[in-house]
């Protein structure tokens, strides 16, 4: 009897295996969002990338980054005051090539 | 010549020796014949006043002495000695007492009565002849007769007299104090029909006694102050039956109510049962106290004041203190009990005995590991509030709640207990306080120098305040007080943000309305510039962020929502500004990370140059189960949700393969899987396998599976805490964290210095590490310790030393 009942159950559960459907009706993620950069740290202010400079409040957004054409890249606010201090020529504060913004 | 001048003196001498009664027989004294204007002259022609009255006196104290206190006395030492043994027969021992007093009373009075007129004799020959008597004493010779009485009395009184008066009094005031204050009681009574004993006299109601008692009483009274005795044998046992009475009163009056001010109540009762007992005692009857002397009167108002009243206060405080710790607990309720204490405190010494006592009860009651720190804390605001009425300027609280202060920094939930509680509206009593908007006020803010506008109204700290904080502290308000615990903002600042992460994290509301308001008030309270509520604040930011990204990126114009399966949202957050997150993996599946990474590059082209790094295991997951005979909706983790997603393949999976599937480790998987156990969707078949559970064939195991109800029985019922669980990661990972900053400089100095010993290593990182990180020795040689374990790091004779490789 116990035997009969046992291959019943497991012909049951064998039938119904297709039966279950799971269907994800919305999927909320967890991210942290970072800039593509080939630093962690800005060269100015040696704060992070992820973070602002030193003058910002809010990261992101509101303190962006930029790069230069000698590929090297730095908070927009950090590199605008370094350029505003060189009388000169305005090169970038990590190679020293001529500063000229990225397209 | 000489014979007859004998003869004659003989006479004469005889004649005063009658007159003046010197050979101590006191019986005839009004029937001698002679005039007393004569024997006087006499004595004056003799010139021996002096000597006459001296002797006169003389046998006046041996009578005193010899016969009429011995006859008083022998009264009540007879009386002893019959009643010895039957103590306590209350009822009739009283009556007999009563009578028996009254007796001796009487009797003393009548024969010290009789001297009275011998008194007046020796007194006449006094003035007439100039003869003196002790007169250092003021007053005439009757008040000197009378002090002889007294000291008389005194020396000879038996130890039993004391006992017998107080049961002669007692019983009187039972009486008096049954008449006066039971009238009220007895109305309220209920009314029975069985014989219900007087209350004054113990007899029954019928055969009451009282007022004979009250009458023998009044004529003893009487005839004790006439003759100087009353206030000399009766006047403790008078007082004391009264602050007894008043010990008793007080504490049947404030027994566990503490939401009445019965202070005024009290001072009334205790004027009028003190009064009329001093009148009843000192004036025969109530209400004869404006007729009577001026002596009398001044007597009992000075009573009244000076000892009944301040007795009252005594005892009302004391009995109050004893119950300070639930008055304390009970607060609000029980202001008007705080506001009584506050006025009887001023005119008490109890200050010290309140600190001492409150201090030992809350010791006793509130710092052990039985009470939850919820509670603990809930006691020490309500002791903030209830002894801020005591005394406004905090002193009382300051000395009190120094050991709870104490205490609660030992707990390591408290800081959580508090900024859960100041950010949760169903806990009103601190969040309303948050609401107040006034800056923290802490122990190292030093701003008590006192306000020079306001000298005039200007009073010093009580005397007990010495060593104490600033003024300005002890009078901060409750959630300065709470900060103070521990005494910096950062730690609660930094417990607020793990909450609000948290909170973040598993609400998914993306409603920061509230945060916001929260943290308006806390920038208020803890000042703008904190560097960590600046976290805070991005993180709220964040949310609001990700709630205008989801909306754009789920857009009609999106590109990508055609071929999208299921919508997906994030939480897009800054990394520096959170704290540091349970690292946790798990392998979502196919479908779910194909539109993650959809989602991703939604993003990047809407912010260039940005990219998101998922955290699987974070995140809210709405499903639509279809098992055979039912649906189920519910939300869920990513990872409840990955492993019901494998069970779609196989119904039968083991921890091992599935663990391997989803790269989550088996112990997680474990409890996670606990969830659908409870859902009954999952069963464990064996160890470590389990099978889908579907509607169908439960035809054995019940029909609540069928029914869309958990499977009580089935599932281990673990699931809750689960749910509960911090996403963040625990202080002490937090902090290790922190402490791997110090790993470099640490590396950088063995391989400079070879081997160094734990002190130098401090040392020199307290020296190049200012500020940033603060870290103990003992922390940092458990940190050491740890590195030793990991093999990072070699310790022999105490030195720290880098292996080599």
């Amino acid at each position: 009897m116990i035997v009969l009942k046992r291959s019943w159950r497991k012909y049951s559960i064998d039938n119904l295996e297709q039966v279950m459907k799971v269907k994800i009706k919305s999927w909320t993620g967890v991210a942290t969002w970072r800039w593509v950069a080939n630093d962690d740290s800005c060269g100015i202010c040696r704060m992070p990338f992820d973070g602002c400079c030193s003058d910002c409040r809010l990261p992101g957004d509101d303190c962006p980054l930029v790069w230069g054409q000698c590929s090297h890249c730095f908070h927009i606010h950090c590199i605008m005051k370094w350029l505003q201090s060189q009388q000169l020529h305005q090169q970038c504060p990590m190679c020293r090539q001529e500063w000229k913004f990225k397209e | 010549m000489a014979a007859v001048r004998t003869a004659d003196s003989r006479q004469q001498w005889e004649i005063i020796k009658k007159n003046f009664c010197i050979d101590g027989d006191f019986s005839q004294i009004n029937d001698s014949g002679e005039d007393l204007q004569l024997v006087v002259r006499l004595v004056q022609q003799l010139g021996a006043g002096q000597l006459v009255l001296d002797l006169a006196l003389d046998a006046i104290w041996l009578a005193l002495r010899q016969s009429v206190v011995p006859k008083f006395w022998q009264h009540f030492v007879t009386f002893e000695a019959q009643t010895n043994g039957k103590e306590d027969d209350a009822g009739e021992g009283s009556v007999e007492v009563m009578s028996r007093v009254a007796t001796a009373v009487s009797e003393l009075y009548d024969s010290a009565g009789s001297f009275v007129p011998q008194i007046n004799r020796c007194e006449m020959l006094c003035e007439q002849s100039g003869a003196k008597f002790e007169d250092c004493i003021p007053g005439g010779l009757m008040e000197h007769f009378k002090l002889h009485l007294r000291a008389t009395l005194h020396s000879q009184m038996p130890s039993s007299f004391m006992h017998l008066l107080h049961k002669f009094y007692s019983a009187a005031f039972k009486v008096f104090y049954q008449a006066e204050v039971g009238s009220q009681v007895e109305e309220s009574e209920e009314v029975t029909d069985e014989p219900v004993p007087c209350g004054g006299c113990g007899g029954a109601t019928d055969a009451c006694h009282c007022q004979a008692i009250t009458n023998t009483f009044c004529q003893v009274n009487k005839q004790l102050y006439g003759l100087d005795l009353l206030e000399r044998l009766a006047g403790d046992i008078i007082s004391s039956l009264l602050l007894s009475v008043i010990t008793d009163h007080v504490s049947t009056t404030c027994r566990d109510s503490y939401d009445q001010s019965c202070i005024n109540q009290l001072e009334k009762w205790v004027e009028n049962v003190v009064v009329g007992w001093l009148e009843l005692v000192y004036c025969g009857s109530r209400g004869q106290l404006s007729s009577a002397d001026a002596a009398i009167q001044t007597m009992v108002s000075n009573n009244l004041n000076q000892t009944y009243m301040t007795a009252l206060y005594h005892t009302y405080t004391t009995t109050r203190i004893d119950q300070l710790f639930n008055i304390v607990i009970e607060y609000p309720e029980s202001q008007p009990a705080l506001e009584d204490i506050r006025e009887c405190l001023d005119r008490t010494h109890l200050r010290d005995r309140l600190v001492e006592s409150l201090r030992s009860a809350i010791q006793t009651r509130l710092l052990h590991p039985g009470v939850n720190t919820t509670d603990v804390l809930h006691a020490y605001i309500s002791a903030i509030k209830a002894l801020r009425v005591l005394d406004p300027k905090g002193v009382l609280l300051e000395l009190v709640s120094e050991p709870v202060r104490q205490y609660l920094r030992g707990r390591e939930d408290t800081v959580r207990y508090i900024v859960t509680s100041l950010t949760d509206e169903s806990c009103s009593e601190l969040s309303e306080e948050l609401l107040v908007a006034a800056p923290l006020v802490l122990d190292d803010s030093h701003s008590d120098d006192d306000n020079m506008d306001n000298w005039e109204t200007w009073t010093p700290d009580p005397v007990h305040a010495h060593n104490l904080k600033s003024k300005s502290q002890r009078t901060a308000d409750i959630i300065s007080m709470l900060v103070n615990i521990y005494g910096s903002k950062d730690v609660f600042i930094t417990e607020y943000r793990t909450i609000l992460a948290d909170r973040i994290l598993s609400q998914f509301s993306y409603d920061t309305e509230r945060e916001i308001r929260y943290l308006e008030h806390l920038k208020v309270r803890f000042g703008e510039t904190l560097a960590l509520l600046h976290k805070c604040e991005v993180m709220v930011k964040d949310v609001a962020d990700s709630k205008r990204i989801n909306t754009s990126i789920n857009s009609d114009e999106n590109p990508h929502r055609e071929k999208q399966k299921f919508p997906v949202s994030a939480m897009i957050l800054s990394a520096q500004f959170w704290p540091s997150f349970k690292e946790e993996r798990l392998q979502v599946p196919e479908e779910v990370t194909k539109e993650l990474e959809n989602y991703t590059e939604a993003f990047q082209d809407l912010k260039g140059n940005r990219t998101l790094n998922w955290k699987p295991h974070l995140g809210q997951v709405q499903l639509e189960i279809e098992l055979k005979n039912r649906t189920l909706n519910l939300t869920v983790t990513p990872t409840q949700a990955t492993i019901i997603y494998h069970f779609q393949e196989r119904n039968r999976w083991s921890i091992d393969d599935l663990s391997t599937m989803t790269q989550v480790p088996k112990t997680v998987l474990r409890r996670k899987i606990t969830y659908w156990q409870t859902q009954g969707v999952l069963q464990e078949v064996e160890s470590d396998v389990f099978v889908l559970v579907e509607g169908e064939e439960t035809g054995e195991e019940g029909q609540t599976a069928a029914a869309g109800l958990p499977l009580a029985d089935i599932a281990p019922p673990a699931i809750e805490e689960d749910e509960a669980e911090s996403v963040m990661a625990s202080a002490q990972d937090q902090r290790e964290e922190e402490l791997q900053v110090l790993w470099s400089y640490i590396v950088g100095m063995l391989t400079n210095l070879d081997c160094l010993p734990l002190e130098r290593i401090h040392a020199m990182l307290k020296m190049f590490v200012q500020g940033s990180v603060e870290c103990s020795p003992q922390e940092l040689r458990a940190f050491l310790d740890r590195k030793v374990r990991q093999h990072q790091l070699l310790l022999t004779n105490g030195l720290y030393k880098l292996p080599k490789n």
